[in-house]
C-alpha cells in the first residue's frame, strides 16, 4: 500500500507506526531532487507527501505568504507575480521541485547572495518530526524570536528530523525593472565581485561557460539588474562599462540553475560539532526512520 | 538627622531611573573597574536600596561605591530619563557624611578652602614648591605620592606677554570669580580672563568679598560649609553690580549655576539665589556670544579636553570650541572620548587615588594618539590633572586653559 | 574551597561578587519589575577565563545565567539563586576584515564600538537595537535582537557568520553559517543563554550607503498612519527603517534633553529612512512623501544631512528611557503583528489602554509590524499595577489573536513565560526543549527561562544550586 497521508494527523499516524517498527522512510514532495543526498538506504520506504499542496493563507499587504509544503516553486511564483510579489528563493535545479524541499534543503540560487538564503526567507513551519510530534515553530510574521529556533533547525535539515507540510514565507514586492544581461568577458569572476561590491550591485550575478546559454552562446557573467527606473540605469551603465553587454533573456536563468544540484553532505565536520548534529538526529528522529542515510 | 533625609528629599530624581543602562557607557569608573556598582546605574540602585531600608547607610559597599564616583554627571548627558543624577549623589554623600567621616585628607582640604586666610598660606606653599622647583622634583615619587607635586609643577608657566585691551565697553557689565586654585595657581590665567573678555566689549567690575564656591564641599557631602560660602558669595558678587558672574573655572561656573537649588529651602535665599545663579556664565560663553573677535595667528597644534562640568554639568559645551576655532592658525586634532572625565573631579583623585589613575590613564591614551603637543581645558581640576599625566609621561606635551590660547592671539597681534 | 573562591582563583578577588549590597544592581536587567537575586557574580577578563569559570561551575554543577550589558527586556539575563556570568569584560574587537567584510570580537563589545571601529573602512555592523550605544554583541547574538534598520538588512541572525561557544558542559564548539549538517548556529542565535556562551563571534560588516535621507511625516489619526505604513511597503519602497510614534511617546521625547522637534500635537509620526545607491534613492524618496500624502500627512520634514537626521532619530532611539519621565515604572512590550493588522491592532491596544485606565505609549518598528506599546506606571500602587497587568496581558492576547507572536526582538526570557503556552502546542514547545537538552543536557544554563517549566521539567534552581555546592564540597573535600 503506497503511503500516502492526507492529512497532518495521518501523517503523524504513519511516522509513529514506522518509528515503532524502526522502518524507514523516504520523503517524496514531487520527487525532483531525490539525488541530491547521500543515498538513503534503499529499504526505506516512499513517504508522498504531495497531498500537502495548495495556498494556506495569503493576505498580499502583509507580503508574507503560508503555503503547503508540496506547492512547486513555480506555482508559488506564479500565484505571487498576481499581487505584483514574488518570494526570492529560485533555488539551484530550477522551479519544479517543491517549496518544501527547497527549504528541507536549504537550497539556495543566484539571488541568495543579494536577497538572502531560504533560512533568512523562511518564517515559520509546521512538520511532523521522527516520533510522530507535530511541530509548529515560528509564525507568519516577519519578526519572531519567541523560543528555541526549530525553524532554522528544520531549515536545511535534508527531512532527516522531520517532515515539513507547511511553509511560511516572506515575499518582496517585485522590482519595477528587472532585466539580465550577458557580459561578455574571460575575466568573469573577476568582475562578479566587483560589480557585487559596486554601488548598485546586482541582485544575481552568475559565471557561464560556452555553450551555456545555447549553442555557440560565449564565456561570459550573466548579470541581473532589479529596483526602480533610475537605479536600474545607473547600474546599466556600470554593467556596459564592464565590457560588451548583450541584452538576455529571463529565460537565459534557467539553463544556469538547472545546472546546480543541491547536495547534502556532513563530511569535515570537527567531533564536537559532529556530536551536537548526532544529538539533535537523536532528539526527533531517534528510531532513525526519517531519510536514513541522506546527510551521510 | 532631620525627619526627611536628603535621599528622601530627592526620591522622585531616583524613581525616573528605568534601569535602561545608556549610563554605561559614558561613566569612566564603569569602564576603568567593569562592574556595575562602579556605574550610575548600580550607584542609584545603592540609593535606592538605602532609600528602602534594603542596606543601611553605613554599609561598607554603599561608601566604596559612592566615593568612588567621580561627580562628572557624564552619566545625565547619557541619560534618556533626565534622571538628575549629580543632585542623587550630593544627597547620597550628604547622608553617608552624617554617619561616615570622610577620609582624613578630604577633611583637611575642605577645612582650608573654607577659609581664606589660611587657603592663602597653603597656596602660598604650593607656589613657593613650584617655583624653587621641588614640586617638579617630587613629580618624580612613585604612584600617589608624587602625583600631588606633578600636579603642582604641571601649573608653573612662562609669564604671559603684556598687552593693553583697547575695545570699548560696549556690551555688559562683569563680575568674574577668582576661584581659589586658580587665583592661587593660575594667576596668570585669571589676568588673561579680564583681559580677553575686555578686548571683546565687556565691562569689569569688582566683587569684593567673594569665597570658595564651595563645589568642592557639596561634592564630598559638606552642603552645610558650602551654603555658607554660597550666600557670602550672593552678597558680595549683588554689591558689585555685575550683570553677569563669569567664571573660568568649569567646576566653579556649575557650582554657582546650581545656587539656586542649593538654598532652595532657604526662604530668605531662595529667589536671590535663583537671581545669583541665572547671571552666572562660564568665560567661553560671553566670549562666545561676543565672536569672539580674531587675533594673530597661534601657529600650535592643539587638542581639547571638555571638562565635565562644562559639558555636562553646565551642558554649556560648545562655547570652548567656539573659542578656539576663532584662534587663527590653531589646528585642532579631535580627542576620542573628549567627554570623558579625566579623573581629577575636584579632590577625587587626592582621596581615590587609583581609581582615579586608571580613569587618567584612558585619558592619557587617548591624549598620545592625538600626537599633539598642547592640550586645552578649561578648569583648573582638569588642567592640573591632565598636566600632571603630561609632566609625568616626559613627552614634553602640557595642558592649558583656552583663554590662554586666545589671549596669546591678542598679544602677539600687539606686538 | 568554595565555589566563589575557585572563582576568584580564575578571575582574581575584585571580579567575584558575594555580599548583598554589591548583588542588588545585578537583580534586573533592562526591564525594571523584575528582580531576582543571584547567589554570586563573576567577571571573567577574557574567553580563557570564561571558559574556566564555565568548566568550574560544570564541574559544581552549578546553574549560570550569562549577562552582557544586562540592557535586554525580557528578564533574561536574571539569576535565581544561579550563579550570574558577566561578559561584558570581554569587549576586544579581536580583528577585522574589510576585504571579507567581517569582524571578529569578544561577546561583551558594546554594538556601536563595532560600528566605531568599522567606520574607518566605511562599513558598519546592521542591526542597532535602539540600546545599541550600551548592549553588548553577545547580547545580541543570544537574544537575536533587532532594531530600527533591520526592516532592511535583517536581525542579528542574518549577520552571524560564526561563533566558538562554550557549552554548559564545558565543552568549545566552533558553529560556522556554512558548515554541512544541521544549522546549528542558526539554532544557537536566539537562544538567550540557554545553549551555551559565546566566547567570540564574527559578523559580517556592511557597506555604508552612498546616500541616506530620513523623513518625518506627521498625521492627525493614528490609522492614518498605520495605513501609511502598508502603502509604502506595498509600493515595493524597502525603507532601511520605518518607524511609529505615537502622541504620548512623542511628548515624552519632546521632553527630555534629546527633543527632536517632532510635532507634539500630532496623533503620530512616522520616521521613515531610505538609503542605498544615490542613483533612484530620490524616486524613493518622492514615493514615501507622495504616499505619506496621499494617506493624510499634515507635513513631511526630509532631512538629508547627518546632523539633521541624527537629531530626527535620536528621539526615536532614545523615546524608551524619555519615557522613565512619566511615572516612576514603566512596562515594556514587545509583539508582532502582520502588517495589515497593524490599523485594528493600534485601535484595539488604544480601547483596552483605555478600558483599563492606563496610559500606552506606542513606539515600534511599523515596517517590521513590531509593536512596542510600552506603559509608564507607579509600581507601588498596587491597583494601578493590576490594572496595567490586565492591560498587558490583553494587548499580548490580541496580538497572538491577530495571528501574530509575542516577541519581535526582545525575547521571551521571564517575562513572556507566561505567552508561550497561547502560542505554541505542547508539541512545539516540548520540541524547542528537545533541542536544549542536545546543547545543555543539565539544563543549568538559564535556568527557568524561554521554555514554561513543566514542558522541560526542570528542577528548582535553588535546590540544584545546594546539590552543586554539596557536589563541590564533596570534590575539594572542602565546605561550601
Amino acid at each position: 500500500m503506497t503511503l500516502r497521508p492526507a492529512s497532518v494527523a495521518e501523517l503523524a499516524s504513519v511516522i509513529t507506526d514506522a518509528a515503532a517498527a524502526r522502518r524507514g522512510l523516504r520523503l517524496i514532495a514531487r520527487g525532483t531532487w531525490l539525488d541530491g543526498g547521500a543515498p538513503v538506504s534503499a529499504d526505506a520506504e516512499p513517504l508522498y507527501l504531495d497531498a500537502f499542496d495548495g495556498i494556506i493563507e495569503y493576505e498580499p499587504g502583509d507580503l508574507t505568504i503560508t503555503v503547503g509544503a508540496a506547492m512547486s516553486v513555480a506555482e508559488l511564483d506564479a500565484a505571487t507575480a498576481q499581487h505584483g510579489q514574488w518570494c526570492p528563493l529560485a533555488p539551484w535545479g530550477g522551479d519544479d521541485g517543491s517549496v518544501g524541499a527547497t527549504i528541507a534543503t536549504a537550497t539556495a540560487g543566484p539571488l541568495a547572495h543579494a536577497l538572502g538564503l531560504p533560512r533568512d526567507l523562511v518564517l515559520g513551519v509546521e512538520c511532523v518530526d521522527g516520533t510522530g510530534k507535530t511541530l509548529r515553530p515560528g509564525g507568519k510574521v516577519v519578526k519572531n524570536v519567541a523560543g528555541f529556533d526549530l525553524v532554522r533547525l528544520m531549515t536545511g535539515s535534508w527531512g532527516s528530523l522531520a517532515a515539513i507540510t507547511r511553509v511560511s514565507l516572506r515575499l518582496r514586492a517585485r522590482p519595477a525593472v528587472d532585466e539580465t544581461w550577458l557580459v561578455v568577458t574571460d575575466a568573469a569572476a573577476d568582475l562578479c565581485q566587483r560589480l557585487r561590491r559596486s554601488v548598485t550591485p546586482p541582485i544575481a550575478c552568475e559565471v557561464v561557460t560556452r555553450g551555456t546559454l545555447g549553442a555557440n552562446s560565449p564565456d561570459g557573467l550573466l548579470v541581473r539588474l532589479a529596483g526602480n527606473a533610475a537605479y536600474v540605469a545607473a547600474a546599466r551603465d556600470a554593467v556596459h562599462g564592464a565590457g560588451d553587454a548583450q541584452r538576455a533573456d529571463a529565460s537565459a536563468w534557467t539553463p544556469v540553475r538547472t545546472a546546480a544540484r543541491p547536495q547534502a553532505t556532513r563530511a569535515m565536520l570537527d567531533p564536537a560539532v559532529r556530536a551536537l548534529n548526532d544529538g539533535v538526529k537523536h532528539a526527533f528522529d531517534p528510531s532513525g526512520i526519517l531519510n536514513p542515510g541522506i546527510m551521510g | 538627622m532631620s525627619a526627611v533625609t536628603p535621599l528622601e528629599h530627592a526620591r522622585a530624581g531616583l524613581d525616573s531611573c528605568v534601569h535602561c543602562g545608556f549610563c554605561l557607557q559614558a561613566c569612566p569608573t564603569y569602564l576603568a573597574l567593569e562592574d556595575e556598582n562602579d556605574s550610575p546605574r548600580g550607584r542609584l540602585v545603592l540609593m535606592r536600596a538605602v532609600l528602602d531600608g534594603r542596606v543601611a547607610i553605613d554599609d561598607a559597599d554603599v561608601a566604596t561605591h559612592l566615593s568612588r564616583c567621580l561627580g562628572c554627571r557624564g552619566c545625565e548627558s547619557a541619560c534618556p530619563s533626565g534622571v538628575p543624577y549629580g543632585h542623587l549623589l550630593e544627597a547620597a554623600r550628604e547622608q553617608l557624611a552624617a554617619v561616615r567621616p570622610l577620609p582624613l585628607v578630604a577633611r583637611v582640604i575642605l577645612w582650608v578652602f573654607a577659609r581664606k586666610p589660611v587657603l592663602r598660606v597653603a597656596l602660598w606653599f604650593g607656589r613657593m614648591a613650584r617655583d624653587t622647583g621641588i614640586a617638579a622634583e617630587l613629580a618624580r615619587l612613585p604612584g600617589a605620592l608624587g602625583f600631588p607635586f606633578a600636579m603642582l609643577a604641571s601649573t608653573a608657566r612662562e609669564p604671559a606677554r603684556p598687552w593693553t585691551p583697547r575695545a570699548a565697553p560696549t556690551r555688559a557689565t562683569v563680575a568674574t570669580l577668582d576661584g581659589c586654585v586658580m587665583e592661587g595657581l593660575f594667576t596668570d590665567v585669571n589676568r588673561a580672563t579680564e583681559r580677553v573678555l575686555a578686548e571683546n566689549g565687556y565691562a569689569l567690575c569688582a566683587a569684593p568679598g567673594q569665597q570658595c564656591c564651595g563645589a568642592l564641599h557639596v561634592h564630598a557631602g559638606d552642603a552645610a560649609s558650602a551654603r555658607t560660602l554660597a550666600r557670602a558669595n550672593i552678597a558680595a558678587f549683588e554689591a558689585s553690580g555685575a550683570e553677569f558672574v563669569a567664571s573660568n573655572s568649569a567646576g566653579c561656573g556649575a557650582m554657582m549655576k546650581e545656587y539656586g537649588q542649593l538654598l532652595a529651602d532657604e526662604p530668605q535665599w531662595r529667589d536671590r539665589a535663583r537671581a545669583f545663579s541665572a547671571k552666572v556664565r562660564d568665560a567661553s560663553e560671553l566670549l562666545a556670544a561676543a565672536g569672539p573677535r580674531a587675533g594673530a595667528t597661534v601657529p600650535r597644534r592643539i587638542t581639547y579636553d571638555a571638562p565635565c562640568h562644562l559639558e555636562h554639568a553646565q551642558k554649556a559645551g560648545g562655547p570652548a570650541l567656539q573659542v578656539l576655532a576663532a584662534i587663527p592658525g590653531l589646528e585642532h586634532t579631535v580627542l576620542d572620548d573628549r567627554d570623558q572625565c579625566c579623573g581629577s573631579a575636584g579632590i577625587f583623585n587626592l582621596i581615590e587615588p587609583n581609581v582615579s589613575e586608571l580613569v587618567l590613564s584612558a585619558k592619557m591614551r587617548c591624549i598620545a594618539a592625538t600626537q599633539a603637543p598642547m592640550v586645552a581645558t578649561g578648569n583648573p581640576g582638569c588642567l592640573m590633572q591632565i598636566g600632571a599625566g603630561l609632566v609625568r609621561d616626559g613627552r614634553g606635551a602640557v595642558a592649558r586653559h583656552p583663554i590662554e590660547l586666545l589671549d596669546e592671539s591678542y598679544a602677539r597681534q600687539e606686538r | 574551597m568554595t565555589l566563589a573562591a575557585s572563582l576568584r582563583a580564575i578571575v582574581g578577588d575584585t571580579h567575584v561578587l558575594e555580599r548583598a549590597a554589591e548583588l542588588l544592581v545585578y537583580e534586573s536587567d533592562g526591564l525594571p519589575g523584575y528582580h531576582r537575586t543571584p547567589s554570586l557574580a563573576v567577571f571573567p577578563a577574557n574567553a580563557d577565563e570564561a571558559l574556566a569559570v564555565v568548566r568550574t561551575l560544570a564541574s559544581a554543577g552549578v546553574p549560570y545565567v550569562p549577562r552582557g550589558a544586562g540592557t535586554g527586556l525580557s528578564g533574561g539575563a536574571l539569576a535565581d539563586g544561579a550563579v550570574l556570568l558577566g561578559l561584558h569584560r570581554l569587549k576586544k574587537i579581536i580583528a577585522i576584515d574589510p576585504e571579507r567584510r567581517v569582524a571578529r570580537v569578544e561577546p561583551g563589545v558594546v554594538n556601536v564600538s563595532l560600528t566605531k571601529a568599522a567606520t574607518k573602512f566605511g562599513l558598519h555592523y546592521a542591526p542597532d537595537p535602539s540600546s545599541q550605544t550600551a548592549c553588548t554583541l553577545g547580547g545580541n547574538l543570544a537574544e537575536n535582537a533587532g532594531g530600527p534598520h533591520c526592516l532592511k538588512y535583517g536581525v542579528t541572525l542574518n549577520h552571524v557568520v560564526a561563533a566558538k561557544v562554550a557549552l554548559p558542559d564545558g565543552t568549545v564548539v566552533e558553529l560556522n553559517a556554512d558548515d554541512s549538517g544541521y544549522d546549528l548556529l542558526g539554532a544557537f542565535v536566539g537562544s538567550e543563554g540557554c545553549f551555551g556562551t559565546a566566547l567570540e563571534l564574527t559578523v559580517k560588516l556592511t557597506p555604508n550607503p552612498e546616500r541616506v535621507v530620513t523623513l518625518l511625516a506627521d498625521f492627525t489619526s493614528i490609522d492614518d498612519a498605520a495605513q501609511t505604513v502598508s502603502a509604502i511597503i506595498a509600493a515595493g519602497i524597502l525603507p532601511a527603517a520605518l518607524e511609529m510614534m505615537d502622541r504620548a511617546t512623542v511628548g515624552a521625547v519632546e521632553a527630555s534633553i534629546y527633543a527632536a522637534g517632532y510635532p507634539t500635537d500630532a496623533a503620530a509620526v512616522l520616521l521613515v529612512e531610505v538609503d542605498g545607491a544615490a542613483a533612484g534613492l530620490d524616486e524613493d524618496v518622492q514615493g514615501v512623501d507622495r504616499i505619506c500624502r496621499a494617506h493624510g500627512a499634515r507635513d513631511v520634514r526630509i532631512a538629508t544631512e547627518p546632523a539633521a537626521r541624527a537629531k530626527l532619530w535620536q528621539g526615536r532611539k532614545k523615546a524608551f528611557g524619555a519615557m522613565g519621565r512619566l511615572a516612576p515604572h514603566l512596562v515594556v512590550q514587545d509583539a508582532v503583528v502582520p502588517r495589515t493588522k497593524l490599523p485594528s491592532l493600534l485601535a484595539q491596544i488604544s480601547a483596552i489602554g483605555a478600558a483599563n485606565g492606563v496610559q500606552v505609549c506606542n513606539v515600534f518598528h511599523a515596517g517590521d509590524g513590531n509593536l512596542h506599546p510600552n506603559i509608564p506606571y507607579n509600581a507601588n500602587d498596587r491597583d494601578e499595577a493590576d490594572r496595567v497587568h490586565h492591560a498587558m496581558v490583553a494587548i499580548m492576547q490580541a496580538c497572538i489573536d491577530a495571528g501574530g507572536t509575542i516577541t519581535g526582538e526582545h525575547g521571551v526570557g521571564l517575562d513572556k513565560l507566561r505567552y508561550m503556552d497561547a502560542l505554541f502546542t505542547a508539541d512545539t514547545l516540548d520540541g524547542m526543549c528537545r533541542l536544549r537538552d542536545v546543547f545543555d543536557p543539565d539544563r543549568r544554563a538559564n535556568p527557568g527561562k524561554v521554555v514554561p517549566i513543566r514542558y522541560c521539567r526542570e528542577r528548582r534552581p535553588n535546590t540544584q544550586m545546594a546539590e552543586g555546592g554539596r557536589r563541590m564540597a564533596d570534590a575539594t573535600g572542602g565546605q561550601l
